[in-house]
């Protein structure tokens, strides 16, 4: 069974940045592995570890520099790798449909059995990539997966999905399919320092928008980005002070002003 | 001229900073005031393949260079200068010289394991009465032709992990008289080499979680593969370990101050006095502009030191040049990162007297300062 993969390098920032049009600063930006996708990446890595999976492909969309974030999976065991990038790429924002097509290209490609992908990416935190890729391509799905157990000759996996008012859901999805990974599906490892000198080796193979048979258009985006700012934050938090007593008293009576059991 | 580090190994730096902030930084206090050796972490740090970066992969080895050695020292450093010390101490003087001067069978046996994180290496080399003047040593070696086995009678003074090595690269002299040139190295098993006793566990100043032992060899006798390398050759072996070593207790130095520095920095940065953050304040900001210039310095000479050595130069003088510098900066760092957090600075819910602690060693072991000036001043040729 082969297992792919999705990975994003996400941007992060400090404290302090500046705006610059749409965008922040690019020297108040550092990049990362998607958290979420760092949580696939354990989940992949387990499923050969314990000879489910044959082979762990990457896949990621972005510039060169994303290549960095990407050895990352393959120091902690992920086989190679795959980057799409592409001039055409780079002027606008790239939406969900966009970064679908591209993927559905890609699964054309490797013809995976199982992809796993982040619930969301830490920075635009569209939480839709999992879930409309699997549409696009005919996959069974299931989103917010938090448990997950492959059984490969039966085609199926079985999940545990986090639903909201801490249920969870558990149900079995048949292969292929599409899985959005939890925070807390696994605990993912550091990369062994051997485990980084390999992943030095290994394959990152590079396609642009010809290779996968896609033109400029095919990916341009419904969305554009108009304007960014700040939001103002208001904070009206109260610290309450005072012996137990006090505090209590004071907590009970703003519980009161606001309702409750009223 | 590349100052750029390669992708490799700015990938293992973070990814060992990663380890060290999430796994190393909240148990650090801890295992300084319970003077405990992490056993635990270090079979964390052998399970990542770090025991051995500097070794080569035919001995269970990660195969890396001096430079990515550099780097994971300055990153334990920069979290725990105890564990950091154990750690440098393990590979630099513990597991290198055998890997340099040690026959095939040696590495085999004894390298290995050091190199993979089975075991911890140490060397002994000070004696309570010989400390930078090594010709003074008073270890014997005497050799025992019918047995084929060396006789080692001595005290050892000041010995990194003896309480818990899997080996000891012991200093003695087998020619007396011959004053440097008498002076050979032994692989000694604390564990199964009878006569070989800890006798002290120091309490010290700081790095209380890496111990600091004397070394009692009473009558060990050991069979004579157990000497590394040719009788006599101990003295230019332990020249040629140091300008390793050096640059280990330079990063180790560079971690300390790059933890003290943005300890001072963060707390400089929340800390509000007469009405804004004391950071916006010259004295406090100069002070603080002062450790990043000392810091970065160290980290300069240091990474030069690593570079010159992996390109199969002599460094020493980079090297004593590098651990000479970053260990003043890194005492004079943590000293101003205790005086940045004032009182809170002075207590050990605070890192920076950790810091501080740690710092001083550096200016000792492996060669004083003032030892490192006169090796500077002979390279001078002054």
């Amino acid at each position: 069974m082969k297992v792919l993969v999705t990975v994003k390098e996400v941007a992060e920032v400090g404290d302090d940045f500046a705006i610059e049009g749409t965008g922040i600063a690019e020297s108040d930006l550092e990049y990362d592995l998607n958290e979420w996708d760092d949580y696939a990446v354990e989940a992949g890595v387990q499923l050969a570890e314990a000879d489910v999976a044959d082979e762990v492909v990457a896949v990621t969309i972005g510039p060169e520099r994303s290549e960095e974030t990407i050895r990352m999976a393959l120091a902690k065991g992920a086989d190679r790798a795959v980057r799409v990038w592409d001039d055409a790429l780079t002027e606008e924002f790239l939406d969900v449909a966009g970064k679908v097509s591209l993927l559905e290209a890609v699964v054309a490609e490797e013809e995976p059995d199982l992809v796993l992908s982040g619930v969301q990416a830490a920075d635009d935190s569209f939480g839709a990539t999992g879930v409309a890729l699997a549409d696009r391509i005919g996959f069974e799905h299931a989103a917010v997966v938090n448990d997950l157990e492959v059984a490969a000759d039966a085609g199926v996996a079985n999940v545990h999905r986090e639903l909201e008012g801490g249920v969870e859901e558990l149900t079995e999805v048949d292969l292929p399919a599409v899985l959005t990974v939890q925070t807390g599906l696994n605990e993912p490892r550091y990369a062994s320092l051997r485990g980084i000198r390999q992943a030095q080796r290994k394959e990152i193979a590079a396609k642009e928008l010809s290779d996968l048979g896609l033109s400029a258009e095919e990916v341009a985006s419904a969305l554009t980005l108009t304007e960014m700012y700040e939001p103002e934050s208001e904070s009206d938090a109260e610290m309450i002070e005072g012996d137990a007593g006090e505090a209590a008293g004071r907590l009970a009576e703003v519980l009161r002003e606001k309702g409750v059991g009223a | 001229m590349d100052f750029d580090l390669p992708a490799e190994h700015r990938m293992i730096r973070d990814t060992v900073r990663e380890f060290c902030e999430e796994e190393i930084a909240p148990i650090a206090q801890e295992v300084e005031d319970e003077h405990r050796f992490p056993a635990e972490v270090f079979d964390e740090l052998a399970a990542l393949d770090m025991m051995g970066v500097p070794v080569s992969e035919e001995y269970g080895g990660l195969g890396g260079d001096q430079l990515m050695y550099a780097l994971v020292t300055e990153e334990l450093g920069r979290v725990s200068g105890g564990i950091g010390l154990s750690y440098a101490a393990h590979v630099s003087l513990g597991s290198k010289p055998i890997e340099l001067f040690g026959t095939d069978e040696q590495k085999e046996e004894w390298l290995r394991p050091l190199a993979t994180g089975e075991g911890m290496g140490a060397w002994a080399l000070t004696e309570p009465g010989s400390g930078s003047d090594a010709s003074d040593m008073d270890t014997t070696a005497e050799y025992d032709a019918d047995a084929g086995e060396y006789v080692l009678n001595g005290t050892k003074q000041f010995i990194t992990n003896a309480t818990v090595a899997n080996s000891v690269l012991v200093k003695a002299v087998t020619e007396p008289d011959a004053g440097y040139d008498g002076i050979s190295t032994f692989i000694v098993d604390p564990e199964n080499d009878d006569g070989f006793e800890v006798t002290t566990v120091w309490d010290k100043m700081g790095l209380n979680c890496s111990p600091t032992c004397e070394i009692q060899l009473d009558d060990v006798r050991i069979p004579e593969d157990r000497l590394l390398g040719e009788e006599g050759e101990g003295w230019t072996q332990t020249m040629k370990t140091l300008d390793g070593g050096r640059i280990s207790i330079a990063a180790l130095s560079t971690g300390l101050a790059q933890g003290a520095y943005e300890a001072a920095k963060e707390y400089a940065g929340e800390r509000e006095q007469f009405g804004q953050p004391i950071s916006k304040f010259d004295a406090i900001r100069d002070k603080i502009v002062d450790m990043h210039r000392k810091t970065e310095r160290s980290r300069l000479l240091t990474h030069k030191a690593a570079v010159k050595y992996d390109e199969g130069n002599r460094v020493t003088e980079e090297s004593a040049l590098a651990k000479l510098d970053a260990s003043e900066s890194a005492r004079e760092v943590a000293e101003d990162a205790v005086q940045v957090l004032g009182g809170y600075g002075y207590t050990e819910d605070f890192s920076p007297q950790r810091f501080y602690r740690g710092a001083k060693l550096m200016e000792i072991g492996e060669g004083t300062s003032e030892i490192q000036h006169v090796v500077l001043g002979r390279q001078l040729g002054l």
